[in-house]
C-alpha cells in the first residue's frame, strides 16, 4: 500500500514562510479531508507536494513510500503516482485535449498505449463522467465552463490512475448533478485503492464521498487530525473553537485594506500613520 | 496581369505566374483553393462575387521578398484564409481584405515559424467599407534563435459601417533571448454601432501551463513542445491530408 509521508515541511514563497512545519500521512485507500480557513496554506501544501517551482522547501521531507520526492521534478512525482486536480486549471490554447491526455497517459504508463486502446479508455472515462466526447477534441480547457474544467480534471485522474490524488476544491463550479457524478467516481476509485487528499469548503462534497479522516490546517500547520465529526463541527460552527479550545490565534488572511480610496488624499492618510 | 477564373475547387501551382495574378470567383460558388509555389509572385488579387463561400489555403516554404495579397469580398460572401508560413530567411507580406458589401466576411488564420536569422514582417489589414461586414484575424507565431517576427495590421471600420464586427488576435511565443517579436494589431474605428477587439500576446511559454502539463507526467521539454505545437498546428485544418503531413513533418523537424 502506497503512503505519502510529509514530515515537518517548511515552505516559503518570495521570502514569506507559508507552511511552518506540516506533518501528516495519506495512504492508498483512504480519503482525507483537508480543511482550514482561506489563506492558511491548504492549496500551497498540495502544490508543494506536486512540486510547483514557485514554492521553495526550506526544510522537511516528502516521501512516497520509500521514495524521497522532496527534490524531484513535477513530472517525476506524477510518474511516481501523484496527481493534483487544480483549483483553476489553466487554459492552454491550441493544445488539443485528447493529444494532451494521450501524451500524459503515455508518460505515466510503463508501456506505450496504442491509439485504439487510448480511445477506448477515453470513451469509457468520458461516459463515466457523462462528459460530451467532443470536449476531448477541443483545446485544453479553452472555453470550457467551470464545471467542464473540473470534470476534465477528474477525467485525467481516471486515465492516469495515480496512487495518491489531491483534489483542490474540485466541487467549485459543479452543479448538484455533477458533484454527485464526481463523488461517485471518487468513491469508486477509493475502493480501487487510490488515496485522496481533498480540499473543499462545503460539507456537501464530504457528505457524498465520506472521508476516512479530516485534518485542519491553521497558520501553515496541521493543528487537528481526527475523524469526520470535525467536518460537521466546522460546517456548523466555523473555526472559532480552535481558538477557544486549542488556544491558537487564527491569523487573518490578508493585511487590512488600505484606508486610502477614491475621495481621500493619500498623502494626508500617510501623514496620519 | 494574369486573370484566372475559378469555377471549381483546385490545387493551383503559382510558379508559372510571373508577377501578379487575379483570381475571379463569381456568384453562388463554394470553392476551396489551395495555392503553392507562391514565392515568386508579387501580387495576388482575389475578386469574390455575391453569395460565395471560399476557402483559400496557402502553404509558403521559400523566402518571399515582397508580396501583396488583396481580396475584394462581395455581398453575403465569406472567405476563410489559412496561411501556413514556413518560409525560410524572409517574408514580407502585406495582405488587405476589403469587405465591400452587406455580410461580406473574412476569417484570416496565419501560423508562422520564425527561426535562425529569419526576417519576417506580416501585415494583415481588414477594411470594413460597408455596414454589416465581419472580419477576424488570428495570427499565431513561434519565434526562435536570432530571428525577427512582426505581426501588424489595421482593422478599419469606416464611418457609417454600423453593425460591423472586427476582431484581431496576435500571439507570439518567444523561445530565445536574442530573438525579436512584435505584435501590434491596430483598430481604427470611425463608427459607434460596431463590435471590435484586438489582443496582442508576446512572451515565453507560461510557467503555469508548464506546471500543469508536467503535473501529468510530461517533461518540461515535452510540455514546451506540446504548447508550441498548439500555436502552429491549428492551421492544419485548412489543408488536405497530404499537405497536413508535410507541414507536420516540417514543424516537428524544426522545433
Amino acid at each position: 500500500m502506497a503512503t505519502l509521508r510529509i514530515n515537518n515541511l517548511h515552505v516559503e514563497v518570495e521570502g514569506k514562510e507559508i507552511l511552518k512545519g506540516v506533518t501528516t500521512t495519506i495512504s492508498e485507500g483512504e480519503t482525507v479531508a483537508l480543511l482550514g480557513p482561506n489563506g492558511h496554506g491548504k492549496s500551497t501544501l498540495l502544490n508543494v507536494i506536486m512540486g510547483h517551482p514557485r514554492y521553495k522547501i526550506t526544510s522537511g521531507t516528502i516521501f512516497l513510500d520509500d521514495l524521497d520526492i522532496t527534490n524531484m521534478t513535477t513530472d517525476e512525482r506524477a510518474k511516481a503516482g501523484l496527481f493534483l486536480a487544480l483549483q483553476n486549471p489553466a487554459e492552454v490554447p491550441g493544445v488539443i485535449n485528447s493529444d494532451f491526455l494521450r501524451a500524459a497517459v503515455n508518460a505515466t504508463s510503463e508501456e506505450k498505449v496504442s491509439t485504439y486502446k487510448f480511445y477506448k479508455m477515453l470513451d469509457g472515462a468520458t461516459k463515466e463522467l457523462k462528459m460530451p466526447f467532443d470536449l476531448a477534441t477541443r483545446s485544453l480547457n479553452e472555453g470550457f465552463s467551470g464545471g467542464e474544467k473540473k470534470r476534465n480534471e477528474i477525467l485525467q485522474l481516471l486515465l492516469l490512475k495515480p496512487k495518491i490524488a489531491m483534489l483542490d476544491e474540485i466541487d467549485s463550479g459543479l452543479d448538484v448533478d455533477a458533484i454527485q457524478i464526481v463523488a461517485d467516481v471518487i468513491k469508486k476509485e477509493e475502493e480501487n485503492g487510490r488515496g485522496f487528499l481533498v480540499i473543499s469548503h462545503y460539507a456537501r462534497l464530504f457528505d457524498l464521498i465520506k472521508p476516512t479522516r479530516a485534518i485542519v490546517m491553521i497558520n501553515g500547520r496541521i493543528v487537528l487530525d481526527g475523524d469526520t465529526s470535525l467536518i460537521k463541527r466546522i460546517d456548523q460552527n466555523g473555526y472559532e473553537f480552535i481558538k477557544t479550545e486549542l488556544g491558537i490565534e487564527i491569523e487573518k488572511e490578508q493585511a487590512q485594506m488600505n484606508t486610502v480610496s477614491i475621495g481621500t488624499c493619500a498623502v494626508k492618510e500617510s501623514i496620519k500613520k | 496581369m494574369k486573370k484566372i477564373i475559378v469555377r471549381e475547387s483546385q490545387n493551383f501551382d503559382c510558379a508559372p505566374i510571373k508577377n501578379e495574378a487575379t483570381f475571379e470567383i463569381g456568384q453562388n460558388e463554394n470553392i476551396a483553393l489551395y495555392l503553392y509555389n507562391i514565392e515568386q509572385v508579387n501580387s495576388l488579387d482575389f475578386e469574390i462575387g455575391e453569395s460565395s463561400i471560399v476557402q483559400l489555403s496557402i502553404f509558403a516554404q521559400k523566402a518571399i521578398n515582397q508580396s501583396k495579397i488583396t481580396a475584394n469580398i462581395g455581398k453575403n460572401s465569406k472567405i476563410t484564409v489559412y496561411f501556413a508560413d514556413f518560409t525560410t530567411e524572409k517574408i514580407h507580406l502585406d495582405a488587405s481584405i476589403n469587405l465591400n458589401d452587406d455580410e461580406a466576411t473574412c476569417d484570416w488564420h496565419l501560423a508562422s515559424l520564425s527561426e535562425k536569422n529569419d526576417d519576417k514582417v506580416i501585415s494583415v489589414s481588414m477594411y470594413h467599407n460597408h455596414p454589416n461586414t465581419h472580419g477576424r484575424i488570428d495570427n499565431y507565431g513561434v519565434c526562435k534563435d536570432q530571428s525577427s517576427l512582426v505581426f501588424s495590421g489595421i482593422s478599419h471600420i469606416v464611418k457609417g459601417c454600423h453593425q460591423s464586427t472586427s476582431h484581431q488576435n496576435a500571439k507570439i511565443v518567444v523561445f530565445d533571448n536574442n530573438c525579436k517579436a512584435i505584435a501590434k494589431p491596430i483598430l481604427k474605428i470611425d463608427e459607434n454601432d460596431i463590435e471590435a477587439s484586438h489582443a496582442a500576446v508576446v512572451g515565453k511559454v507560461s510557467d503555469e501551463h508548464i506546471f500543469y502539463l508536467t503535473s501529468r507526467g510530461l517533461s518540461v521539454d515535452e510540455a514546451k513542445l506540446l504548447i508550441t505545437l498548439g500555436y502552429l498546428k491549428p492551421i492544419l485544418k485548412g489543408f488536405n491530408e497530404s499537405t497536413q503531413q508535410e507541414i507536420n513533418t516540417l514543424i516537428e523537424g524544426r522545433l
